[in-house]
């Protein structure tokens, strides 16, 4: 494993204005997440922890600090130069999915290709072979109505992984999932961190975040925790019995 | 190219989301559809007009100067009564002039019978023929020796002869005027209505003299048609016919005339001044009823825009850049209206062509319209889609994702 800085947050904070009134929601947050770690963001509700994703995955911007993922800094980009980070170097996976209605799950993996400077040329094999790793080859043409919940997230998984990013980012995954599914899910993840991608999942759930091998807890906005999960190996070395599908 | 698949985005956008497009249309469906009529009706009544002024015979060496100032067919005065026998003398020895015809006119009730109708009945000279070119089907017109004994005889367009006597000859019946009984002999071939609906076979013959010493009992005219020898001396004859008029009615240098000329020019002036008005009006007309499309497509836009926030943020997520959705949305809402303009253009070259087909109203299709349409709706499409596709496009993605 490269022991390269993908992400290094330097005690950045997030004020959010509303009708006059102030709330920090980050308050000088700090991380430094080497290429090929798998680390979850464990916090109750409130606790800043989707903020803190809407920033890392450059949906948003921090109000002070600095932000730099694989060497730019975030916080100097303007919108077309985030666009291109989410597109080619993060992939997103939502608790709700997120995938749009009444369109196929091709359509749907295909969406980050359509927003590339370049679609490559073997696209349609791309999206093909991303949807036969999630095991839903058969299920192309279906829309996300047609779907089970774990297939949707399934698909999400194949969408967010279609440009090939150096960084997946989870946003509670397993949450609306029944606990089979969820546990799929998981070990999807840790099949894509044992190919070497960073991965980040944000959660509330300590099943979920004993998948990762680093747990930061994040409490009203600050990180109270910051520690290497024993377990880690464990679950890593029973990975090889276990498959995606 | 981006900009190629964000207008297979909206597309797809447009295809999945069917109720709202079809809703979209719909105002500036109606807009080009009825611009297209409109335009079609005018450029109709504005060819049959013009045909009806060549149906009339009123040449282009002819002219008519009409008793009281005003314009064209509209007197100012009905009561001028300056205009006598003795202008037409004078015209009549003008150079330049090959036929005077004088009139008298009068909408009165002439009764057969039992039958009666209301007319416009004119007392002229036996020129009046050969100078309006009006052939006689039945019978024949009265001649000079008819002027000169001021015999009661008339000669009826079609409108009073049909009303009077049906499927019965009027030739040799008579029919009363006031207390005078006029003896039928002969019959006006048919003109039919004109577009404005006036009646040209609407009308009754009798000799001038007669008019003037047994019927009207006045001997001032109406009017005087005159026919020059060439066309080119028209407006020199008109010139002079002003002054002769000027002179025998003792107007001062400062009066204004108390006559009009009635020239093919002038109508087709006129013509020509009242489909300006019409194109006004039409102006008018299309862009209230565009502006109301394009607020519907924009209002239904931005309502859209709330209900597809996920689909804005996940494309945001993934790349999309603010440009990206503008245009999405832009290319959403000039779609959706230029297809709004492909249907009303074809529901208005439907609409036209039944008003045409079933003799409702003149309609004559054009291109131009058409054109116009293709236009009209793209820019209703981009000034409409501006905005809400901007809204779209500004909102921040990690709101929209939430």
């Amino acid at each position: 494993m490269s022991i390269s800085k993908i992400i290094e947050v330097d005690s950045i904070n997030k004020t959010y204005k509303n009708e006059g009134l102030e709330t920090n929601v980050l308050k000088g947050v700090s991380i430094s997440v080497e290429e090929g770690d798998y680390i979850s963001i464990i916090g109750p509700s409130g606790s800043g922890k989707s903020t803190l994703m809407t920033i890392l995955g450059c949906l948003n911007q921090a109000t002070s600090g600095t932000y730099l993922l694989d060497g730019e800094e975030v916080g100097k980009l303007g919108d077309r130069d985030l666009s291109r980070i989410r597109n080619e170097k993060i992939g997103f996976v939502f608790q709700a999915f997120h995938l749009l209605p009444g369109v196929s799950a091709f359509d749907n993996v295909m969406i980050p290709l359509i927003y590339c400077n370049k679609t490559p040329a073997d696209a349609i094999e791309r999206v093909k072979r991303a949807l036969a790793r999630v095991g839903l080859e058969h299920r192309m043409d279906h829309t996300p109505g047609q779907l089970s919940g774990g297939e949707q997230q399934r698909v999400t998984i194949a969408r967010s992984l279609i440009n090939d990013p150096k960084i997946v980012l989870a946003d509670e995954p397993t949450g609306n999932l029944d606990s089979k599914n969820g546990a799929e899910i998981m070990n999807a993840f840790d099949h894509l961190n044992a190919e070497g991608r960073t991965i980040i999942v944000i959660t509330h759930d300590p099943v979920v975040s004993e998948h990762a091998r680093r747990i930061l807890t994040l409490r009203d906005g600050e990180i109270v925790s910051d520690k290497i999960n024993e377990n880690f190996k464990e679950s890593r070395a029973g990975l090889a019995r276990t498959t995606i599908e | 190219m981006r900009i190629l698949r964000n207008l297979a985005q909206a597309l797809r956008g447009l295809r999945l989301n069917k109720g709202n497009t079809l809703l979209m249309t719909l105002g500036v469906m109606i807009g080009i559809a009825s611009l297209t009529v409109i335009v079609a009706i005018g450029e109709g009544t504005k060819s049959k007009v013009l045909n009806r002024i060549a149906n009339l015979g009123f040449g282009p060496e002819s002219f008519s100067v009409y008793s009281g100032a005003g314009r064209l067919f509209f007197g100012r005065n009905r009561n001028v009564t300056s205009m006598t026998l003795q202008d037409v003398d004078d015209i009549r020895a003008m150079p330049g002039v090959a036929i005077v015809v004088p009139r008298q006119r009068k909408r009165m009730r002439i009764i057969n019978k039992k039958e009666f109708t209301t007319t416009r009945i004119y007392g002229v000279s036996p020129e009046w023929q050969p100078a309006r070119q009006w052939k006689v089907v039945d019978g024949e017109f009265f001649n000079d020796m008819d002027m000169d004994r001021k015999r009661k005889v008339v000669v009826l367009g079609n409108t009073p002869a049909r009303k009077l006597f049906g499927e019965t000859d009027p030739l040799g019946k008579k029919i009363r005027v006031g207390q005078v009984f006029f003896e039928v002999i002969g019959l006006l071939e048919t003109k039919g209505l004109t577009e404005s609906g006036y009646d040209p076979d609407d009308r009754a013959l009798i000799p001038l003299t007669t008019s003037m010493s047994r019927l009207f009992r006045q001997t001032h005219l109406h009017s005087i048609k005159v026919v020059s020898t060439h066309s080119e001396v028209v407006q020199q004859t008109m010139e002079g016919v002003t002054q002769v008029l000027r002179r025998n009615h003792g107007l001062s240098p400062l009066a204004d005339d108390d006559f009009r000329f009635v020239t093919p020019e002038g109508i087709m002036q006129w013509v020509t001044e009242s489909e300006q008005a019409l194109n006004r009006m039409l102006l008018l007309i299309s862009t209230v009823s565009l502006l109301v499309g394009g607020i519907v497509i924009m209002n239904i836009l931005l309502v859209s825009i709330r209900e597809r926030i996920r689909e804005i943020g996940v494309r945001r997520c993934f790349g999309a850049r603010r440009s990206d959705i503008t245009q999405q949305f832009l290319f959403e809402s000039v779609l959706v209206s230029l297809l709004g303009g492909a249907m009303g253009a074809m529901l208005g070259w439907v609409l036209s062509t039944a008003l045409k087909h079933f003799d409702f109203l003149p309609a004559r299709i054009t291109l131009e319209p058409f054109i116009l349409a293709f236009g009209f709706s793209m820019l209703v499409g981009l000034i409409f889609g501006i905005h809400p596709a901007r809204k779209a496009a500004c909102l921040s993605p990690d709101e929209t994702i939430r």
